[in-house]
């Protein structure tokens, strides 16, 4: 059973100003009394600011709110890599958050090189690597391109390629930061079928966007996120229509 | 990424101070096939559209090796069948270490991208850097090969214990790394000292000078780790044992290493994203 529970989750990035990260600096302080590693003068971004929210398993959640109201910031809360500076998260279940893609995409290496690095990058063992080559084939259509590096393709075929190996994995909880435009139509309508697939076996989504009808088509429920704190979560209409009453 | 993952918010007082570390540290290891992944990837990157691709360091170093060999050999009046071989397996075991050491700054830099995304513990990126570095390093050895035919080197059974030696200074550059990473990434300019650091430290331990050339300079070798470090790849290599001095500084460097680099771990891993 996947499950998301935050409570009051706060992040505050700090900002480092130039000279700030410095050992000098950080000397410094120490000679005049200041603690050693505080942030003292540093600018401080309250990217998150105590945040509540439980999700249980079968929901799908999307995430509204302007740019940086800390969309990508909860995602990266969820997905494990953004430690809460207070507060606590916990996650239940194989989280797969794709928010870019063609991570680990090295332009030198083949396309099968590139599938095998990636691959384990996004948690998939050898076994399931190979499974998912055939796959990967299939669905990217690519031939023997696979074959040669991957700085010969054109955008369009990256894109297929890194898209079908993000999407090898079947995640309990999928998180994604806006939907992935792929390509040229014909493939387009492919992809889509497979993020559905992907999106409908998942236990949990998140997904942020700033199309109302992505958020009425997968979700269920609206987190609206306003300057790092929830504003509204809940039912669709309601929240879509608070939002934009608002803007 | 773990079935259930709990990330709580740093507590002010923590029970066991290096649990965290420790976590990270043992997970990180034990994920080779990722991390050996990626530094091979790391080589094949570099390397791919060059003739003689990773060779370059081999000829390089050989370069590097037989002209200060000759040239130094002359300046310290020593016998150039004994001296080249001895600046040249000082000089591979250094340029490891050196590497691994400078490395270290950019490790967690470098892998942003992935930082930001995928939880993973941090050990993973060191051990990339260092499996990256151990596979260049494994193309200057092959150096040993010339110069032992060239001025009949004789090998023993006791020229394996360079084997055991090497293997400790690899598992010693993992925890340098690990808190050289840490630091570096909070405090950029740490990366100059490093560098400055390593620059100093290459002309003060004897490896481009033979410690008999100093009759009084015992010392300067003794309380310098990195002399031990090297003793324990070059010393067999040379058919002499490293004394047993080395192997107890480098052994009780990795004891209280890597308690420094399980603190530097726990004490990191909850910022250490919000610093890249």
């Amino acid at each position: 059973m996947a499950s998301i529970s935050l409570s009051s989750a706060s992040v505050e990035i700090p900002v480092f100003a130039v000279g700030n990260n410095s050992l000098k600096t950080a000397l410094l302080r120490k000679a005049v009394g200041g603690k050693f590693g505080q942030v003292g003068t540093n600018l401080i971004i309250n990217a998150l600011n105590d945040v509540s929210i439980e999700v249980r398993d079968g929901e799908r959640v999307g995430l509204i709110g302007q740019n940086g109201a800390g969309k990508t910031t909860l995602l990266r809360v969820l997905a494990g890599v953004y430690p809460p500076t207070s507060g606590s998260v916990q996650v239940v279940g194989r989280v797969s958050p794709m928010f870019d893609i063609s991570l680990g995409m090295s332009p030198d290496a083949t396309g099968i090189e590139n599938i095998r690095v990636c691959g384990a990058l996004w948690g998939l063992s050898r076994a399931e690597v190979d499974a998912g080559i055939d796959d990967i084939f299939e669905f990217t259509e690519l031939g023997d391109y696979l074959k040669i590096p991957v700085r010969t393709y054109s955008a369009g075929m990256l894109l297929r390629l890194s898209f079908a190996i993000a999407t090898l994995r079947q995640p309990e909880i999928l998180l994604l930061d806006e939907i992935i435009g792929v390509g040229d139509a014909s493939f387009m309508a492919k992809a889509k079928a497979r993020l559905e697939k992907i999106v409908s076996r998942a236990q949990i989504l998140v997904v942020s966007s700033h199309s109302d009808s992505i958020i009425r088509d997968l979700c269920e429920k609206v987190i609206w996120l306003d300057k790092g704190s929830v504003a509204a979560f809940g039912a669709v209409e309601d929240v879509l229509a608070a939002y934009n009453a608002s803007v | 990424m773990t079935q259930a993952a709990v990330h709580q918010a740093p507590q002010p007082i923590l029970h066991r101070p290096s649990a965290s570390g420790v976590r990270d540290l043992v997970a990180g290891m034990a994920n080779w096939r990722l991390w050996s992944m990626l530094g091979w990837n790391d080589i094949y990157q570099r390397y791919r559209r060059s003739a003689f691709g990773p060779f370059w360091i081999t000829i390089s170093m050989a370069i590097f090796v037989v002209l200060l060999g000759v040239i130094y050999s002359k300046l310290f009046h020593q016998e150039l069948a004994v001296f080249l071989p001895y600046i040249a397996m000082g000089l591979i075991t250094w340029g490891f270490i050196a590497g691994t050491t400078k490395d270290a700054c950019s490790q967690f830099i470098e892998n942003a991208g992935i930082i930001r995304q995928i939880r993973l513990p941090y050990t993973i990126y060191a051990m990339r850097m260092i499996w990256r570095s151990f596979i260049v390093f494994l193309h200057t050895v092959v150096l040993i090969v010339p110069i032992a035919i060239f001025f009949h080197m004789e090998f023993g059974w006791g020229t394996l214990l360079a084997i055991p030696g090497m293997l400790l200074v690899v598992l010693n550059q993992v925890w340098v790394a690990i808190v050289i990473g840490t630091l570096a990434t909070r405090f950029r300019d740490f990366t100059e000292l490093v560098a400055t650091g390593l620059q100093i430290s290459m002309f003060v331990t004897p490896i481009m000078w033979p410690l008999g050339a100093i009759p009084d300079a015992r010392f300067i070798a003794d309380i310098n780790p990195f002399y031990h470090l090297i003793e324990l790849v070059r010393a067999p290599l040379l058919g002499s044992a490293a004394e047993p001095l080395s192997w107890i500084v480098v052994l009780v460097m990795c004891v209280v290493g890597y308690g420094l680099a399980a603190m530097a771990l726990t004490r990191a891993s909850p910022r250490l994203v919000y610093w890249l």
